[in-house]
């Protein structure tokens, strides 16, 4: 059977008989169900507009004058700031931040401007602040360790350092103890790129961090000898050169364990005891293969290879062969 | 309380009373929280004929239902009965589309709106469409055929069908309440399906349904409702053969009938009789208790015979392993069961509520209002959504009525 039924006409059900009934028909009960009825609707919608229009006023308030807010809470004026921290900025770093007026109350702060002070320091990572009522102020802290230290110059300003934290974050490190922060080798071969009032994260930082972790970890005696590492050669050849103290270069090779190369240069390094033919360069990023290279006299100490990261375009930093009065006389197999 | 809280009332439209009964769906579990009743006024044969008169006493049983739960009902399923109230069946058959003979809901669609799409005579309107189960080349299909392989796919429902003018007063005495009428549920699918188990169901049960001015039946067959009927003789006919034979009132002929009406007769010593009141106060007088039962018995046999008649060919006792089951307040009757199974030449039985309903409710009498309260509350728990789309109403009935 084909028939069309979109066609067919439907019989009247008993649902198409209008239930709506005259308030005469109604008896007393229902009239008053009918009226409460009315009357809650009435009610509602009354309650709901209410709300709407306290909403509204409210929004309009805030969007004009955030200030004549401070009055819907009791506060007094701020007589206390706490600092909670787990690094070593104290309590005067923080009210020279946040810069509050003495006659400011509590409720009178707008915590999200004062954050953002606080973020503006590229030593905190992250930043809480509360009011603690009636009259405290109390901010949590989380600051960057620094790793490395790094000479920057910007424009026609005196070179000035700047530690470097784990996610390659340079900030200029208030507080910290200068001992500790002359025990840093110093960052070369990077370019630092302004970002706003601060600089963008250094590349490469993370495998900068985790060769220094190692070698402070298991070979802190080598660790101290060093005095700059170079990232020139990160981005192309996965190379990290370190120059130590007495001159030697040793190259380190992103793609093998660290462990590994540091127990290699260890060794190496207990081997050359010999004051006549001083290491001058070990390669360890080429696996067990270490070419190593001895210098012929002792060198004289040269000043501090500072290395000077321009905030201007980039310049070769550390040319290469680096150290042309070397020569390669033996391959260990390691 | 939950904001899915849903209270729901059942209300029962009967000639002798009017019941409405609460119930609470919570949106995990349903629960029966209040009951009222009150006797009916205004009401002849199921049908409303004093519309002031029965609102009243509507309108005082909802009131009693509500202080009795101490909740106010959201809506009503309201049961449907009277003289009024007519079927007839109608069955289509549509060759299946797909080039594979799968059957498609397409092919479903089609087949159904043709067997529904039979006229009805002016001024009366749908108040049930029963789908029997579907036939694929011959072959029984209760559920949906749906992806079954086939060439000739059939269908038929039974339509009950009530005059317009009727089915508004009964509506519209609910309406003065303020309430709204969500569904009209059949009495005697409301009560059959109260005293019946699925397996009686699946396997043929005819439950009747003897109130005080009409009496219901449903026959089931493979677990659907296949046919359905309204006889405009109940309970307040036996009072008023009483009343006529013995020169009566009716109050008195009432008494007389709850006292020693039978359906069969017992007495054998005609002589034997019996005090109207028995409290030997002036006006008590004595009466033959074979005259009454005879009375009773003639009409209550006349009754289920017409019962039988109505059905014809449709009801044999072969086809109807679960016998008779009987309900409503008529069914009270002594020896009613008796009789049936005479009449019927099946087994018959007193029909009982579920177990889970409350001792004060297990009355025969409020079978039909539990029915409409269950099926009110199976329709929300399913989907309240779906009853309110066009044609979630026939899921819910092929649901409640066909599979559970």
């Amino acid at each position: 059977m084909s028939k069309d039924t979109h066609s067919m006409p439907e019989n009247r059900t008993w649902r198409e008989i209008p239930q709506d009934v005259s308030p005469r028909a109604m008896s007393r009960e229902g009239r008053r169900r009918l009226a409460m009825g009315v009357m809650r609707a009435t009610l509602g919608a009354f309650v709901a507009g209410l709300l709407a229009w306290g909403a509204w006023e409210t929004a309009a308030v805030l969007r004009e004058s955030p200030e004549s807010m401070s009055g819907a809470a009791k506060s007094d004026r701020v007589r206390s700031l706490v600092l909670v921290t787990d690094g070593v900025l104290d309590r005067n770093w923080l009210a020279r931040t946040l810069s509050i007026p003495q006659d400011a109350t509590l409720m009178g702060l707008d915590l999200n401007q004062l954050r953002s002070r606080v973020l503006a320091d590229a030593q905190v990572s992250s930043a809480s602040i509360v009011r603690n009522f009636p009259d405290r102020l109390s901010v949590r802290i989380s600051e960057r360790s620094p790793v490395v230290r790094i000479m920057a110059q910007a424009g026609g300003e005196a070179p000035a350092m700047l530690l470097v934290s784990r996610d390659g974050v340079a900030f200029p490190g208030t507080g910290f103890d200068p001992a500790m922060v002359a025990t840093l080798p110093w960052l070369d071969g990077v370019r630092l790129a302004r970002s706003g009032r601060s600089f963008a994260p250094i590349r490469g930082m993370r495998e900068v961090s985790e060769l220094l972790a190692s070698a402070k970890l298991e070979a802190e005696g080598l660790y101290r000898t060093w005095q700059v590492l170079s990232l020139a050669r990160l981005a192309t050849d996965g190379e990290i050169d370190v120059r130590t103290r007495d001159g030697m270069r040793v190259v380190f090779g992103t793609r093998e364990d660290y462990l590994r190369q540091i127990a290699r240069l260890d060794i190496l390094v207990d081997d050359s005891k010999d004051p006549t033919r001083p290491l001058r360069e070990v390669n360890l990023s080429l696996g067990s293969q270490v070419p190593v290279a001895y210098g012929t006299a002792a060198p004289a100490l040269a000043e501090p290879p500072v290395g000077t990261a321009n905030a201007g375009p980039a310049k070769p930093i550390i040319g290469y062969p680096a150290f042309p009065n070397l020569h390669i006389d033996s391959h260990r197999e390691l | 309380m939950s904001s899915k809280t849903t209270f729901i009332g059942a209300v029962e439209i009967g000639t002798a009373k009017v019941t409405a009964l609460v119930g609470e769906y919570t949106g995990r579990e349903i629960a029966i929280i209040g009951c009222g009743e009150c006797t009916s006024r205004g009401v002849i044969k199921g049908s409303v004929v004093d519309y002031r008169a029965a609102t009243e006493c509507t309108h005082n049983a909802l009131e009693i239902a509500e202080r009795d739960a101490n909740e106010r009902i959201d809506h009503v399923y309201l049961a449907q009965t009277g003289g009024h109230l007519e079927g007839f069946y109608n069955e289509a058959s549509v060759n299946v589309k797909a080039a594979d003979n799968m059957i498609e809901m397409d092919d479903i669609r089609t087949v159904c709106d043709l067997a529904k799409a039979k006229d009805l005579p002016l001024g009366r309107m749908v108040v049930h469409n029963i789908r029997r189960p579907f036939r694929v080349d011959g072959r029984l299909v209760p559920t949906s055929p749906e992806n079954l392989v086939g060439q000739k796919l059939e269908v038929g429902y039974w339509t009950v069908h009530g005059q317009e003018q009727r089915l508004a007063d009964n509506i519209h005495v609910i309406r003065g309440f303020n309430l709204e009428v969500r569904e009209l549920v059949l009495a005697s699918l409301a009560s059959g399906h109260m005293v019946t188990s699925l397996e009686e169901r699946q396997n043929g049960v005819l439950a009747i349904d003897i109130g005080a001015g009409t009496t219901d039946y449903v026959l089931y067959r493979n677990g659907a409702p296949h046919t359905t009927g309204v006889v405009a003789v109940g309970g307040g006919h036996f009072t008023n053969d009483i009343s006529l034979g013995l020169r009566l009132t009716e109050g008195q002929a009432e008494k007389l009938k709850l006292r020693f009406g039978r359906a069969v007769v017992q007495a054998r010593d005609k002589s034997e009789k019996v005090w109207l009141d028995g409290n030997f106060a002036i006006g008590d007088r004595q009466f033959s208790r074979h005259a009454i039962e005879s009375i009773t018995a003639a009409r209550g046999w006349e009754l289920l015979e017409v019962v039988r008649k109505r059905l014809g060919h449709a009801f044999s006792p072969e086809a109807c392993a679960g016998g008779v089951v009987l309900t409503g307040g008529g069914a009270k009757m002594p020896a009613l069961v008796e009789c049936a199974t005479k009449v019927f030449g099946t087994s018959a039985r007193l029909g009982e509520a579920p177990s889970w309903v409350n001792e004060n409710l297990r009355d025969p009498g409020y079978h039909t209002a539990l029915g409409v309260l269950y099926y009110g509350l199976s329709a929300l728990s399913d989907n309240a959504a779906a009853t309110r789309r066009k044609g979630g109403f026939l899921r819910n009935v092929s649901r409640l009525f066909a599979s559970t």
